[in-house]
Formats: C-alpha cells, sequence, structure tokens
C-alpha cells in the first residue's frame, strides 16, 4: 500500500502518514540522546561541544522532506527538553531552532534534484544542507534579545550562537553523509 | 536506560484536570513571565507555580535529578552572562554598577547589578519547570493526542506528538541492545582516543543501525495507520473532553497572571530589580 491508495498526496508540504511516522521515529531518538546529554568536548574550548545526534535533525529534513525536518527538531527538542528538565516551552525558541534547521535541510532536495545523480553528490548535498540549515535555522535564537532582556549581545553570541553552529554544524557534516549512505541502498529496496 | 514519561502523579487533584489545562498552564505562565524582570515578582510567580506542582503530588525522588539539572545549568549559565554582561544588561545597561568582585586574569567583574540578573532568570526558569512537570508526570497516557486536538492542533501533528512520547521507551531499549551487541563485537563505547572528529566517526556503529532499524521497522506502522483509513477524512476520537468548574478555575487563575504580567510589562512597572542586599554599604 502507498500513500497515493489511501488519498494523500506526496508533494513536499504534505503531511502524509509516512511523514508522520517516521518524523515520529526521529523525534523519538533525537529526544532520546538530548536525554542522554551525549555530547563530545572540543578540546581546548570552554563551551563548544558536538552533539552528534544532531545530525539526526539535519537527516530527516534531508530524507524526508521539510516538514519531517521540521516536526523532528521541533518536537524532538521539546520532548528531549521534557525528559530532560522538566520544561517543554521554557526553551520553545531554540525547538523552533532545531525545527528550521530540520527544516532548511529538507528543502535541498527540492532544490538540487537535478544534481544529485549519485549516491556520493546526495551525501554531499546532505552534508552541505546540514551545515547551511544549522547556521540559518539557529539565527531564531536571536530572540533572546527580546524575550530574555537579562542576556547580552555578546553573551548570545559567544555563550550560545557561536558554539551551537560550530558544535552542531560538524555534527550534521558527519553524521548526516553517513546516515545517507545507509538508509539509500535500504531506501531503494523497500521501493520509497 | 529507561526513558519514558511516567504516570508518576496518577491520582492527584492535577491528574484529575482535564488534560488540556496540564497543556495550557506552562505555555501560558511562559507567556507571562517572559514578560516579568523584577525578582520580586519572579518570586511570587515562581511561588504560585509551585503550589500548582505540588498538586501533581510527584515524588520527589523521581525527578530530583531533572531539577538538580535544570537549577545546576541555568545556574551556571546565568553566571556565565553576569560575568560577560558585567551587570549591564536588561534594566541595568546604562546605569552605573557595584563591582563584588574582578576575576583574573581576564578581569570579568562580578557586579550586584549581574548577580541580581541571574536570580531573575533562574527564578523565572524554576517557575518553567515547576508548571512544567506534571506535563509529563501527570498527564494520563492517551490523553496527548486528543489535549492536542483539542486545542486547536491538527489530527496528524496531534497524532505524531502522541507517537513520539509512545516511540521513546521502545527506541531507548533498542539504543541499548545495540549497544550491548556491538560490544561483544569488540566495539567500545568509552574509547576516548583520537580527536573529536574521530570520535564522533566512532559513533556510527550505534547511530545507523538504530536509525536505519527504526525507519525501517516504521513501514508495519505506516501500512497499519493507512489501512485504518488515517489522514483520509477527519478523524473521531473515543474520548469526550469537557471543562469543569475547577479547569476554568485554574486556567482562568493562569490568564489573570498572564494579563498582570502584560499589564506591568506595559506600564514599565516590571523592571529589573537590584537586590538591596548585594549592594555595599
Amino acid at each position: 500500500m502507498n500513500s497515493m491508495n489511501s488519498g494523500q498526496s506526496d508533494g513536499t508540504w504534505s503531511i502524509t502518514t509516512r511523514v508522520i511516522v517516521y518524523a515520529a521515529i526521529g523525534a523519538a531518538l533525537y529526544a532520546v540522546f538530548n536525554w542522554t546529554t551525549f555530547a563530545i568536548q572540543i578540546p581546548g574550548t570552554q563551551n563548544v561541544s558536538i552533539r552528534p545526534h544532531f545530525g539526526l535533525v539535519t537527516f530527516f529534513g534531508f530524507a524526508f522532506g521539510p516538514v519531517a525536518g521540521f516536526l523532528v527538531g521541533f518536537v524532538g527538542n521539546t520532548v528531549g527538553d521534557q525528559l530532560a528538565w522538566g520544561s517543554a516551552f521554557g526553551s520553545w525558541w531554540w525547538s523552533v531552532a532545531n525545527g528550521l534547521a530540520g527544516l532548511i535541510a529538507g528543502l535541498f532536495p527540492v532544490w538540487m534534484a537535478s544534481r544529485m545523480t549519485s549516491l556520493s553528490s546526495r551525501a554531499m548535498t546532505a552534508a552541505v544542507a546540514g551545515v547551511i540549515g544549522t547556521v540559518v535555522g539557529f539565527l531564531f535564537i536571536w530572540i533572546e534579545l527580546i524575550i530574555q532582556p537579562e542576556l547580552g549581545f555578546n553573551t548570545i553570541l559567544t555563550g550560545e550562537y557561536i558554539p551551537v553552529i560550530v558544535g552542531n554544524s560538524i555534527a550534521a557534516a558527519i553524521v548526516t553523509p553517513i546516515l545517507i549512505y545507509a538508509w539509500e541502498p535500504l531506501r531503494e529496496q523497500l521501493g520509497r | 536506560m529507561r526513558a519514558a514519561f511516567r504516570y508518576l502523579g496518577r491520582g492527584s487533584w492535577l491528574s484529575r484536570r482535564d488534560p488540556r489545562v496540564l497543556i495550557l498552564v506552562p505555555l501560558l505562565l511562559v507567556i507571562g513571565g517572559s514578560q516579568m524582570r523584577d525578582a520580586r515578582q519572579l518570586a511570587v510567580l515562581l511561588l504560585l507555580a509551585f503550589g500548582y506542582y505540588l498538586l501533581a503530588r510527584i515524588p520527589w525522588r523521581s525527578v530530583r535529578v531533572q531539577w538538580t539539572y535544570l537549577l545546576g545549568v541555568i545556574g551556571v549559565f546565568a553566571l556565565f552572562n553576569a560575568l560577560i554582561t558585567g551587570g549591564r544588561a536588561g534594566t541595568f545597561i546604562d546605569g552605573p554598577t557595584h563591582v563584588l568582585l574582578t576575576i583574573p586574569p581576564v578581569g570579568a567583574e562580578l557586579t550586584a547589578e549581574g548577580i541580581s540578573l541571574a536570580a531573575s532568570q533562574l527564578l523565572r526558569y524554576a517557575a518553567y519547570a515547576a508548571v512544567g512537570f506534571p506535563v509529563a508526570y501527570a498527564l494520563a497516557p492517551g490523553d496527548l493526542a486528543i489535549a492536542l486536538r483539542r486545542l486547536g492542533i491538527g489530527d496528524r501533528i496531534a497524532v505524531m506528538v502522541e507517537l513520539t512520547v509512545r516511540f521513546i521507551p521502545t527506541l531507548a531499549a533498542e539504543f541499548g541492545e545495540t549497544v550491548d551487541a556491538q560490544r561483544v563485537r569488540g566495539y567500545d563505547p568509552t574509547a576516548r582516543g583520537g580527536g573529536p572528529i574521530t570520535r564522533l566517526r566512532r559513533m556510527a556503529p550505534i547511530f545507523v543501525p538504530v536509525t536505519v532499524g527504526s525507519i525501517a521497522g516504521a513501514e508495519d506502522t505506516i501500512d497499519a495507520m493507512d489501512l485504518r483509513g488515517f489522514g483520509v477524512g477527519r478523524r473521531t476520537w473515543s474520548r469526550e473532553l469537557r471543562f469543569g468548574g475547577a479547569d476554568w478555575l485554574v486556567v482562568g487563575a493562569t490568564m489573570a497572571i498572564v494579563g498582570l504580567a502584560t499589564f506591568l510589562n506595559l506600564s514599565g512597572q516590571s523592571q529589573h530589580y537590584l537586590l538591596p542586599f548585594l549592594v555595599p554599604a
């Protein structure tokens, strides 16, 4: 059975059963890894660490579309925050930023479909999509200048934005293509 | 690894409320709390939030790790912000500061204003957590999707959120099994050798099987949902939700707090408060 038979369309922005279930899996994985605070500190830095599981957000966006990417980042981060420190909505802007990173990564297969002719070009595009999605998506956290007036510009820049885009970009650039290499052959086998 | 939302607040007064109340209250409090800056007002907000939290009767032993993590992380970050800004942020951005301590060698100043700002941050986040915990521990399993739907979220997204919560224990168990299986094959998840990139790539034997295996296993779930007509038409729900008097009381009180916070914000009566006992005589 495919989604066409169930009456659901398969456009880029469609919320089909497949998108819902894949997004739920991605969000659950992201939340679980978030909760376990899986991070690799970059030597020589105080607060820059690589969170490998962030690659899941950009992978799900790239592989299953912008809607899935946004939901994995947004819902995954929200549920992960609830698991870790009991407040799903306390840092809602970080959840939105994660969602935007996944959404932007999910737009690349739409924009660059004609250029991804091989598995290696697809994996390379996924890495680039992950980095760009991260850098642009996390611009949203600058909303803290309004909603958290205690934070200064320098605090947000040096304590939040730069550490997160460095760490998450590295994770996205490495983990996303690894997952693409693993998923694509299976996707062809399944006929998706 | 036990990763799940446990229904610890079962039987409490809060757990008997309409599930929409448990979602609305933290959402509204975030809107109100983000408009408050005065530490005295935030302390009152925290007291009210804590009273709400106690109504969920969540055993302290089950959540003390989360509370410790929250207060620790927020406290450290608030202190970091106090040092970076030197207290020149928010309401104190243009005024003089009272230096309490200068930290060598960078000469960062810990000021009374910086600590006052940190106190506001900590109080605000503690209030958020106090009303947030009942969402995880006093919301009955199976009520999340219907509550989101009746709050105006679409059928498919509401089901997606509930599926996420349902998948967490299963995927956490799969993660543990995969780590054990790879360990038996000689994989060492605790190995520290190599740079950050090498260590990141070393996690592939965990990430790849768990992720790809979960996606492949989802095909059955997708087919089962399609066979039951998911997403074809308007979804019906077996449970009816109806606000009772107590539900209206709680939501009404929270909206009153938001209204007051908005009034205080717009009238300029919620500026950052310099804690007087920090100012040298």
